[in-house]
């Protein structure tokens, strides 16, 4: 297939994406709000994968720890803390930037 | 665009059941293969009781097989569930059939593939123990059956999609049915594969010290039921969505909302799933080790998964704000 018959079916296509939304009504700040409610979900459960993984990797080494210097406890203990703090950092960020989009962006 | 009834029926069945079924199979599938490469090594290292090791590798298989035969039964399902009406077939009735095969594909991933670690362990630990055979075997199936049970609630939510047949087309119902099945689905994922790997610790640590029975398997289904924590929360999220929610307005908004507490609630489980898992699975191991110090072990890994839950608390909150508040 030549590459100007692609472009009219693609041109083609997005005109009659275009119609059908135009044909449901759907308003441009409507599409906006919608982008920035899928985005809100889109952030914080993406956002939420690695520092999930990451934490559960830091208490999982910790226990291991634990279980083979068990005198240790307290201060593997305050090392898995801290450690899961700063992991926990990232959901944090994600967890602001969807509710900025709840109710800042999309309001 | 207009599409006509038998159109939306056609594509609503063949998408739904090769979602269930494609997606369905991959977890078994690599569990099982997961078993059958540890049980050749044992059986390698000790011939002489291999018919033992061939059984438990068996019994494992088949338990971690079940939750493809559940996406076989949703899927057939799917196919073949006559429409109440079929003149009246629109996007609803696609949109139910295809929710229910995300949900079924996506749901029985995580707890096919983590039913793998117990029954590979099972086999590495019946060479390394043969004497404590049928108690490591007998660990295993507790393991794998609690591991199942995020398949089970995303074949209780599939089924009931599949089962509500509306007419018409409405771009928010589209988004309740297809969002309840991601929401339910996709958080099933981490919360399988986390109760599979606890289950993989706690079998592989009583191969090894295998007077720590009780010990060990209190401190696993303890470390399971927080990893089922996060499926549990999409299971939540989808009831809301298909029965409790007040009023929704329709088009593209209602839309949005609900399929952004879907994508929040369902995707963010995977990670505490997961995390929690890889926790639960050093805790009992370190726990047969240590049985003295199961306290210490049991307080130490359940601080560390509730703190590995945190986000999947987050999205949760952001998945009921859309929900409700804005």
């Amino acid at each position: 297939m030549d590459p100007t018959t692609l472009l009219s079916i693609l041109d083609v296509t997005l005109a009659q994406t275009s119609d059908a939304v135009a044909a449901t009504g759907i308003s441009g700040k409507d599409l906006m709000k919608a982008g920035a409610l899928i985005g809100a979900g889109i952030c914080m459960g993406f956002g939420a994968i690695g520092p999930g993984i990451g934490e559960g990797f830091a208490a999982g080494k910790a226990c291991e720890a634990i279980g083979r210097s068990p005198q240790d406890a307290g201060l593997l203990t305050r090392t898995m803390l801290i450690g899961q703090a700063v992991s926990e950092s990232t959901g944090i960020y994600a967890l602001v930037v969807a509710l900025l989009m709840l109710f800042v962006v999309g309001a | 665009m207009e599409l006509d009834a038998q159109t939306w029926e056609f594509l609503g069945r063949y998408l739904g059941a090769g979602f269930a079924l494609g997606l369905g199979g991959i977890g078994a599938a690599m569990g099982m293969g997961r078993a059958a490469a540890q049980a050749s090594e044992a059986i390698m290292r000790q011939p002489k009781i291999k018919g033992e090791m061939l059984r438990t590798m068996l019994i494992g298989q088949a338990v971690g097989g079940s939750p493809s035969i559940f996406a076989l039964v949703v899927g057939l399902y799917i196919l073949f569930i006559p429409a109440s009406n079929p003149a009246e077939v629109g996007g609803n009735f696609f949109a139910a059939l295809f929710g229910a095969g995300i949900c079924i594909g996506f749901g029985c991933f995580g707890s096919g593939l983590g039913c793998g670690w117990p029954a590979g362990e099972a086999c590495d630990g019946v060479a390394r123990n043969p004497k404590h055979g049928t108690q490591t075997t007998q660990a295993m199936i507790i393991g794998q059956a609690v591991a199942q049970s995020p398949a089970i609630f995303a074949l209780v939510v599939s089924l009931i999609l599949v089962m509500r047949q509306m007419p018409g087309t409405d771009l928010h119902i589209m988004g309740i049915f297809i969002g309840s099945g991601i929401a339910m689905g996709v958080s099933a994922i981490g919360s399988g594969i986390g109760s599979g790997q606890t289950a993989g610790g706690a079998v592989g640590g009583l191969a090894k010290w295998p007077k720590t029975y009780g010990t060990t398997l209190r401190s696993m289904l303890i470390g399971q039921a927080v990893c089922d924590t996060p499926a549990i929360f999409g299971m939540l999220v989808a009831f809301i969505m298909m029965f409790a929610l007040p009023e929704l307005e329709g088009g593209i908004l209602g839309f949005a909302k609900v399929f952004g507490a879907a994508i929040a609630v369902g995707f963010g489980g995977i990670g505490p799933g997961i995390g929690s898992g890889m926790t639960a699975e050093q805790g009992c191991a370190a726990t047969s080790a240590r049985p003295d110090k199961d306290g210490l072990l049991l307080r130490t890994m359940l601080i560390g998964q509730a703190v590995s839950q945190s986000t999947a608390i987050y999205a949760l909150i952001i998945a009921l704000a859309l929900l409700y508040v804005v």
